[in-house]
């Protein structure tokens, strides 16, 4: 049993007052994200076919299917749908990106989503097409 | 009792009443905890003779909600029960819902769960080290232990693309492989944190800072901890040998070399040691896995229709057995799930212990069995309709305060 | 090892007039009256030194709640399941056998309303909040839904 002393690690504190700091000067110097970063949801609107499979795995409701018009099957009108995302309910656990079937979503790297209006945050990109 | 003494409390139909000069209050809100949690303590003189818990503040209603999700969704909602161990809870909810299916899980995922649990080990261990000595009034070791947390949460991250909600599990196999050329870059971070730890526990056996604060502290003994089903290093650190991942192998722990660490010591210093031992084993159990990795698929799909029946599973997570038990009647949601968090199965002990120690300690034994007070409150039902949200802006939630709180000022207006 | 455990608990369900089923590899479930629950717990206790009570279950099953206990040692895990009539929900409590069961007991209290006779915290709440009103069920039960129970304790917020 070694010998119980007050202060055992001032040798320590010496020695990582010389190191460099641990903390980065987060806003202006950024940090290097890894490949498999998931930050925000985005989507390519030429790709999107309205399959609604995001839509239904989604674990929290962030994805909402709308309707934009109507195609002609055989000799019914089916209506197409483009999701419409609530961005501030994403937990970003990526299963919509898995279940794309055209790889029509991504996640990207970008992570700072901090906004003052709430509207901000709900992506309408798919509709516009 | 004798007569000239008013007795303290009396006795009624089997139910103890104490009178109000003795009662402490601890909580909800408190310096000391983190999270909010109420404790009743009964004291005499300054020593606790009986506590009494109230748990429920952080509920989110899990359990109800898990009825009305499809069973894919759920493994997303339970890894979100827990902000430190989150792998684990889906990982065990997982393998009590494959246990339902027909499938077998290839042995590479089996691999990967492993790795990402024992990383997840450290992490929670290292953090719990770091409150401990903040508690201790060693704010030095604080910010050392969670600077060197951060070489583990860059590798979560790198190797899930997230720090605490990694998202990997899926039924029956992992959702992402291990990203190539990781391995020497793992093996060498893990040697860095063996070191680490092998330093800590120097500091935490020398030091008289943090000996005076742990020392013959939180005392109990294993006959004790037994009865009141404590799990995890509350159950090694008085010498029981309960570790699921020995007892009952999951994932594979079959495969790969390790011993549990036990302590006969049974007090807080003795519990320090113990997660810093284990945090070492943990380290070379992941040097381990990541260098003996086997080749192959990592996922099995299965339909979304989960067969009739009822399963459990428990798995060792860094605070203990967490337990998760499904039942199902062959449709897209779950029938029941039940949920059992390791701070639940714990808390019996630490009212033991707490009993006939003082008011000062009261934070450190708590502390001690490294409670995850929102973890153990799962399951009320104030916010689980999907469809249905509402919020309160700032104002309306002034105003239901004062409401709440003096009625009288808000009829005044 | 294995295979002498199970002897001995089919031993032990005969003597309680019930069946072990093999739910799964290592896993048996015994339905057990709950007059023969206390008896049966002892002797798991004490005779087959199965110590560790993971959790107790409680399960809406329409005319009745089922409680389910659950232990395990090494690799055997065994489910002890008991019924109680929604119209009578009492059964007895096995803190003085288990001590570690009195949370779990006050969990279900507050969740499907079944009363653990001898358990002495009966009478606080654990869960549920304090003003929550005595006439309103149990929220877990099946046919209890959220948005009732939120309109009733107030807190819809009526939209401006």
């Amino acid at each position: 049993m070694p010998r119980r002393r007050a202060g055992a690690a001032i040798p320590e504190m010496f020695r990582t007052m010389l190191e460099k700091p641990s903390t980065r000067a987060y806003p202006y110097q950024k940090v290097e994200l890894p490949a498999r970063f998931r930050g925000k949801l985005d989507i390519d609107p030429e790709r999107c076919t309205g399959c609604q499979v995001c839509a239904m795995v989604c674990p929290a409701g962030v994805i909402t299917m709308i309707d934009i018009g109507t195609r002609k099957v055989g000799d019914k009108e089916l209506p197409v749908k483009r999701p419409v995302f609530e961005l501030s309910t994403c937990i970003f656990c990526g299963e919509c990106v898995d279940n794309c079937a055209f790889k029509a979503l991504e996640m990207t790297k970008q992570f700072e989503l901090a906004t003052p209006h709430k509207e901000d945050l709900t992506m309408r990109k798919a509709l516009t097409k | 009792m004798t007569e000239d003494k008013p007795p303290r409390k009396e006795e009624s139909a089997g139910l103890m009443k104490y009178s109000a000069e003795n009662l402490v209050p601890f909580g909800p809100i408190h310096p000391a905890l983190k999270e909010p949690e109420y404790f009743k303590l009964v004291l005499e003189g300054e020593k606790i003779v009986e506590v009494i818990p109230r748990i429920g503040y952080v509920h989110r209603g899990l359990e109800k909600a898990a009825e009305s999700r499809p069973w894919v969704q759920n493994m997303y909602m339970f890894e979100r029960t827990c902000g430190i161990c989150s792998f684990v809870h889906s990982l065990t909810y997982g393998q009590a819902v494959e246990g339902l299916t027909i499938y077998e899980i290839p042995r590479r995922a089996k691999f990967i769960r492993t790795i990402i649990a024992e990383l997840e080990r450290i992490h929670s261990h290292l953090l719990w080290v770091g409150l401990m000595g903040h508690w201790a009034g060693f704010e030095t070791l604080f910010m050392w232990v969670w600077r060197d947390r951060e070489v583990v949460l860059d590798l979560v991250e790198a190797i899930s693309g997230n720090r605490i909600h990694k998202s990997m599990n899926a039924f029956c196999g992992v959702r992402r492989d291990m990203p190539e050329g990781m391995e020497d870059r793992i093996v060498e971070r893990m040697k860095f944190l063996v070191d680490r730890a092998n330093y800590y526990k120097g500091i935490v056996d020398t030091e008289e800072t943090m000996l005076e604060r742990t020392e013959d502290i939180g005392r109990v003994s294993a006959e004790t901890a037994e009865k009141l089903c404590a799990v995890g290093p509350m159950a090694r650190y008085v010498g029981l040998r309960r570790d699921i991942r020995l007892n009952d192998p999951y994932a594979a722990y079959d495969e790969v070399p390790f011993d549990i660490v036990t302590s006969k010591e049974g007090d807080v210093h003795a519990l320090l040691k113990l997660r810093l031992d284990e945090m070492i084993v943990a380290a070379n159990m992941v040097s381990y896995a990541v260098k003996h990795l086997p080749e192959g698929p990592i996922r099995i799909k299965i339909p979304p229709v989960i067969p009739a029946g009822e399963h459990s599973s428990h798995s060792e997570a860094p605070r203990g057995e967490i337990f998760y038990y499904v039942k199902s009647s062959g449709g897209r949601t779950p029938d029941r799930v039940k949920s059992r968090q390791p701070t639940m199965a714990n808390l019996p002990t630490a009212l033991e212990i707490l009993k006939g120690q003082t008011i000062a300690d009261v934070p450190v034994v708590l502390t001690a069995i490294d409670p995850c007070f929102g973890c153990m409150d799962r399951m009320s039902f104030l916010d689980i309709e999907s469809n249905r949200q509402w919020t309160w802006s700032g104002e309306e939630l002034r105003r239901y305060g004062i409401n709440y709180y003096f009625p009288e000022r808000m009829k005044m207006r | 090892m294995s295979e002498v455990l199970l002897q001995q608990i089919e031993r032990l369900a005969a003597d309680a007039k019930t069946k072990s089923t093999q739910l799964h590899k290592g896993e048996t479930m015994i339905e057990i009256e709950q007059s023969q629950l206390k008896n049966f717990i002892t002797r798991l206790v004490n005779q087959i030194k199965i110590r560790h009570l993971s959790t107790i279950t409680g399960l809406d099953l329409g005319q009745n709640i089922g409680i389910i206990y659950h232990f395990w040692r090494d690799r055997n895990t065994i489910h002890l399941k008991t019924f109680v009539p929604k119209t009578k929900p009492t059964t007895v409590s096995i803190v003085d056998i288990i001590p570690g069961a009195i949370l779990y007991e006050m969990e279900i209290h507050d969740m499907l309303g079944v009363m653990f006779v001898g358990n002495p915290w009966m009478d606080k709440k654990l869960l549920l909040p304090d003003n929550w009103p005595d006439d309103l069920p149990p929220p877990l039960l099946k046919n209890v839904k959220p948005a009732d129970i939120r309109k009733r304790l107030g807190l819809e917020v009526e939209k401006k």
